[in-house]
């Protein structure tokens, strides 16, 4: 597989690892009269974790960058990284315009951005979506989401 | 007939017409989940526990829980059906599972039997379906007697057995499959201690005193980082779909598939109850089993008729089969049972032992569930085939996107927090490149499903020993699920190191 991100998960794990132990010693003692306290497992957990991340280091650097001619198809970072981004601000933001406006807007986005073109059944889809879901969800089944931005006004 | 008492109050429940139409809900859904590439039977169930969650929102508690693990566990066996169509049509499986279907099923599909391909797929699934049932019917009674006389110290070292096996065999290198194990179970332990309610890496932040959502952090895994993955690879470009044709199989198909669907089901139903081996591993041994068996093993990759019938029935077997250890022990044997049970801890019951006393009408409702759901997916499968099929040509334009908000929708609908579904985000992301770098996540989700129940236990048993770790090996039953357990991943790894090839079991 590829060398460079074990090497790097190595390190990230051992780190983690470190995290974990050292966070867990600052842990009260036990609150009641057991000896075995709320930290002895996430402790043990960590050490493990740091001796299994030394273990990775430990094949990543043996074995011979045996990757080869990479054969990998370009990955296409552009359309995910349109994606992540618009799928982070639609998260984000969620509870402030609310949950029919910030689907709509989001997955317009996400389908033009995988395939532009065919914008009138993209609208209808993504309204559809949206505005099924919010209405199944809030009226029929009674829960609750973020309704619409304060400055609509309305329901 | 004790048994047989309790299956008929099973099925008196899940012949409420609710309890039917969330069983056919689940199964359509699954046959879906298992058609459409990109989407296998863990994200699958991911994706759809917040949905059932709102669904059953209404009922009270136990027969919202029975709903709810009736659908999911239908959308779990409803994808091994499915995921049959797109190898035979597509030459593409639909789920790991069923990748050894793409060698004969293709195949004939070309030569025009891809219909009978289909339906023998189908009838195979269906008769597995009610083999492993009538197991798991005969075993979880005995089994959950068993279970239930272990203590903290034979819990905790079955739990490792459980963990052990699954790491075994998930991953090409056991390194890596035991760091997501580890890290699963370090995850699970941020948040408050429900032992001693001491809040552990919480730093006064709010939202982190419930811990990690269990639920945000599967179906960030598993359904986006399967969006994302299909995003980067640009895997949406689909090719052709070839003809269904006549449906309906022809004598000699039938004749000829009998035997690998009987054997086929056997062997995949005692793979499916042995953790750690799933679907995958199971389909692949029957395939190989039939070939060895078959007077004519020069047919097979050619269409014949034997490599469709076996491996099929062999991953539904399987997926039954996967049920006796998560209902009678509390202990899931794959990915997939290990969401189902994180959903069943969100409805507040504890598979295990004790789900046969306590919540009789859960556990005996979700098997006769079962019957029915598999006996509706033979009657969908067949006439409905060509349906499914055309599912396949849903374009990936639309349906990525929808993923994503279905999670979030998903997410949020049960959670109410921004923080969720960031985590969620992150969590995609973080999954998508641990796939691609051959770290598992099935350990992952199993830690982070167990790790409460393993710390539970294992203080349990520490506080009873006077904090003496000797206890887990004085116990002759602990001792001996330790010893497997250890056995479980040294043996792989000395078949590794005499340069023997290991399969591993592949999920997703």
């Amino acid at each position: 597989m590829n060398k460079t991100f074990d090497r790097y998960a190595s390190v990230a794990f051992l780190l983690i690892g470190a995290a974990f132990v050292w966070e867990s010693r600052k842990i009260g003692e036990s609150s009641y009269g057991s000896n075995v306290g709320p930290d002895i497992f996430p402790l043990g957990l960590g050490l493990l974790l740091i001796v299994l991340a030394l273990r990775l280091f430990y094949e990543v650097m043996r074995t011979k960058s045996d990757n080869g001619p990479s054969t990998k198809v370009k990955l296409d970072y552009k359309r995910f990284l349109i994606i992540v981004s618009a799928a982070v601000l639609y998260a984000y933001f969620l509870e402030d315009i609310g949950y029919v406006f910030g689907t709509f807007v989001f997955l317009l986005i996400g389908f033009q951005v995988i395939e532009r073109g065919k914008w009138l059944t993209s609208v209808i889809v993504a309204s559809l979506f949206s505005i099924g879901v919010y209405y199944l969800f809030v009226k029929v089944l009674e829960g609750s989401l973020p309704g619409f931005p304060v400055w609509m006004n309305i329901g | 007939m004790d048994v047989l008492q309790f299956l008929a109050d099973g099925f008196v429940s899940a012949l409420q017409w609710k309890n039917l139409l969330f069983a056919f809900v689940g199964v359509l859904i699954g046959t879906a989940v298992g058609v459409l590439p990109g989407i296998g039977p863990m994200s699958g169930v991911a994706l759809l526990i917040p949905v059932t969650a709102t669904l059953t929102s209404g009922q009270d508690p136990d027969s919202a829980a029975t709903s709810a693990i009736i659908l999911l566990a239908g959308v779990y066996y409803g994808a091994m059906y499915g995921g049959s169509t797109t190898s035979i049509l597509l030459n593409t499986p639909g789920e790991s599972s069923s990748v050894v279907t793409t060698l004969d099923g293709y195949q004939m599909a070309r030569q025009g039997r891809a219909g009978s391909a289909l339906s023998i797929a189908a009838i195979g699934s269906f008769i597995a379906g009610i083999v492993s049932l009538i197991g798991l019917v005969l075993l979880a009674q005995p089994l959950s007697e068993i279970a239930i006389r272990f203590g903290p110290a034979e819990y905790f070292s079955l739990m490792l057995l459980g963990l052990a096996a699954v790491s075994g065999l998930a991953s090409k290198s056991m390194t890596k499959a035991l760091i997501m194990t580890v890290v699963g179970l370090l995850i699970a332990t941020i948040g408050m201690d429900n032992v001693s309610g001491v809040a552990r890496f919480t730093y006064d932040i709010p939202v982190l005193y419930t811990g990690l959502e269990f639920l945000t952090v599967a179906v960030g895994l598993f359904a986006l980082g399967e969006v994302f993955k299909t995003i980067l690879h640009r895997d949406y470009m689909n090719g052709e779909v070839v003809k269904v044709g006549r449906v309906r199989p022809t004598r000699q198909d039938l004749k000829d598939s009998a035997g690998p669907i009987a054997r086929g089901s056997l062997l995949g139903f005692f793979i499916g109850v042995l953790p750690g081996a799933g679907a995958t591993l199971a389909s692949f041994f029957s395939y190989i089993m039939e070939k060895k068996l078959s007077r004519h093993p020069e047919k097979f990759g050619k269409g014949a008729i034997e490599g469709v019938a076996a491996p099929e029935s062999a991953n539904n077997a399987s997926s039954g089969g996967a049920m006796i250890p998560l209902l009678t022990l509390g202990i899931p044997g794959s990915g997939t049972t290990a969401i189902l049970m994180g959903a069943l801890i969100m409805y507040n019951v504890q598979p295990g032992p004790l789900l046969f006393e306590d919540n009789p009408e859960i556990a005996w409702g979700l098997i006769a569930s079962m019957f029915i759901g598999n006996l509706m997916l033979l009657i969908l499968n067949m006439p409905l085939v060509k349906v499914f099929a055309k599912i396949i040509e849903t374009p990936p334009k639309y349906l990525l996107p929808i993923i994503v908000a279905i999670s979030v929708f998903g997410v949020y609908a049960v959670q109410y927090t921004t923080f969720d579904l960031l985590l969620l985000i992150g969590c995609g992301i973080a999954g998508y490149f641990l796939v691609q770098n051959d770290y598992p996540l099935a350990p992952l989700v199993l830690g982070l499903v167990l790790g409460p129940m393993i710390e539970n236990n294992m203080r349990r048993a520490l506080t009873g020993s006077n904090g003496d770790f000797s206890i887990f090996l004085t116990k002759p039953i602990s001792l001996a699920f330790l010893l497997i357990a250890v056995l479980w991943l040294i043996v792989p790894l000395l078949l590794k190191l005499r340069g023997k090839k290991v399969l591993i079991s592949e999920e997703g």
